[in-house]
């Protein structure tokens, strides 16, 4: 269990990413009625998946037992994608925002954030169980 | 036991690299627990030793963690939804790791005890 | 920075749905004004809502693409409508000019009200995302306490 493994990264990306898109989940919302406003969406998930390649189909093969896998597309660059989302209903004044989609969609980034803190805690907590159990 | 072998099993323990542990035939022949019990190198067929358990449980506990990082990676990038099969996966490798610890504590208290011994 | 961000964007929809509902209040409380300062009748008051980026927000992370960042909402303008005021016939009225006709504002309490209503979900979904925004602000101080 290493301090830069590639789990304790990748749930840093994700929670750094969905505050990202409460960002614009709550530019969404309040702009729901401003004329011309086109709704935006923020998507990280096929960046992450990428940077994480968790079934070994990019990577690099591990071949001598001790090296660490450092996985694929590294962590330093990942981009998110940001556009206005093409699935928006237009109405008579331009705006496309779709106020209860976006409160739907911010209730679960909130839950997915929750989670993946507690996660990160329950990683951490358990190194530091592992480091300091003494004998 | 010398002291010089248990030092050994802390460490490596404590580094949770099984797959050195079970390519040390070093590690094999030291575990000698006198009659009954033999220590095992690669390659022998005998039947199950304590050695073997702990290799087995270690490399168990091992195998859920990954599985639990694999589970969690995949909820962070969203590829997966299953949020309570993560925690609970998560959550196993937690407690088996724990477990782990408690019972490499009572082995190395086992050996003190027996190490107290006057002879 | 992200979330505090999120909280200034979520605010300035507040403010803006607030300004909307003054407006829609004036509109209903003068639906039979006849007589105003600036002479003729109350003239209806519309908020015409506005977006600008929120400034600072993913600068490191998209450099050059303006329009596709997060927008703040304000009520640019409060406008009166220019349209012709409606005229009815009630010749009893002390306003009425020689023909027995008064001008009255061009409120329709109806469509007012149902104005508000909407403002009024608009406010609350804002204050919904302030809420989120905190519990989420909240539960990063969290992280690493156990």
């Amino acid at each position: 269990m290493n301090v830069n493994d590639k789990t304790l990264k990748a749930l840093a990306a994700a929670v750094k990413f969905r505050e990202m898109r409460q960002e614009i989940i709550s530019s969404n919302i309040a702009n729901s009625e401003t004329p011309g406003y086109k709704s935006k969406k923020l998507d990280f998930e096929s960046a992450l998946a990428r940077a994480l390649d968790v079934d070994g189909e990019m990577g690099m093969k591990v071949q001598e037992g001790k090296h660490y896998d450092v996985g694929s597309g590294g962590f330093d660059n990942l981009q998110p994608e940001l556009y206005n989302d093409p699935n928006g209903v237009v109405s008579e004044d331009g705006n496309t925002v779709d106020r209860e989609a976006e409160m739907a969609k911010m209730t679960e980034n909130k839950i997915m954030y929750d989670a993946l803190v507690q996660l990160m805690n329950k990683k951490m907590g358990l190194m530091k169980y592992a480091v300091q159990s003494e004998r | 036991m010398s002291i010089q072998t248990f030092s050994q099993m802390q460490n490596t323990l404590k580094n949770y690299d099984v797959s050195n542990w079970s390519k040390s035939v070093e590690f094999g022949k030291k575990m000698d627990f006198g009659e009954g019990l033999e220590g095992v190198s690669p390659g022998e067929s005998s039947s199950k030793t304590f050695g073997d358990f702990l290799l087995e449980s270690v490399s168990q506990v091992n195998k859920m963690q990954q599985d639990a990082d694999v589970a969690v990676q995949k909820l962070a990038s969203g590829e997966s939804q299953n949020l309570h099969e993560t925690l609970l996966a998560v959550e196993k490798a937690d407690i088996a790791f724990k477990t782990m610890n408690q019972i490499r504590s009572k082995v190395i208290d086992a050996y003190r005890e027996i190490m107290k011994m006057q002879i | 920075m992200d979330l505090l961000k999120s909280m200034k964007i979520s605010s300035s929809g507040l403010s803006a749905n607030r300004k909307r509902i003054e407006a829609i209040s004036s509109n209903i409380a003068n639906a039979q004004t006849t007589r105003t300062a600036e002479g003729g009748p109350y003239r209806r008051k519309e908020v015409v809502f506005g977006s600008e980026p929120a400034r600072d927000s993913f600068s490191e992370i998209l450099e050059g693409e303006i329009d596709a960042q997060a927008q703040t909402v304000h009520a640019t303008e409060v406008v009166s409508t220019n349209k012709a005021p409606v005229l009815k016939y009630d010749p009893t009225h002390p306003d009425a000019n020689e023909e027995g006709y008064v001008a009255m504002p061009d409120v329709n309490v109806m469509k007012e009200m149902a104005d508000m209503i909407s403002a009024q979900r608009a406010y609350e979904s804002n204050i919904s995302a302030i809420n989120t925004t905190k519990s989420m602000a909240m539960k990063a101080l969290e992280i690493g306490r156990n």
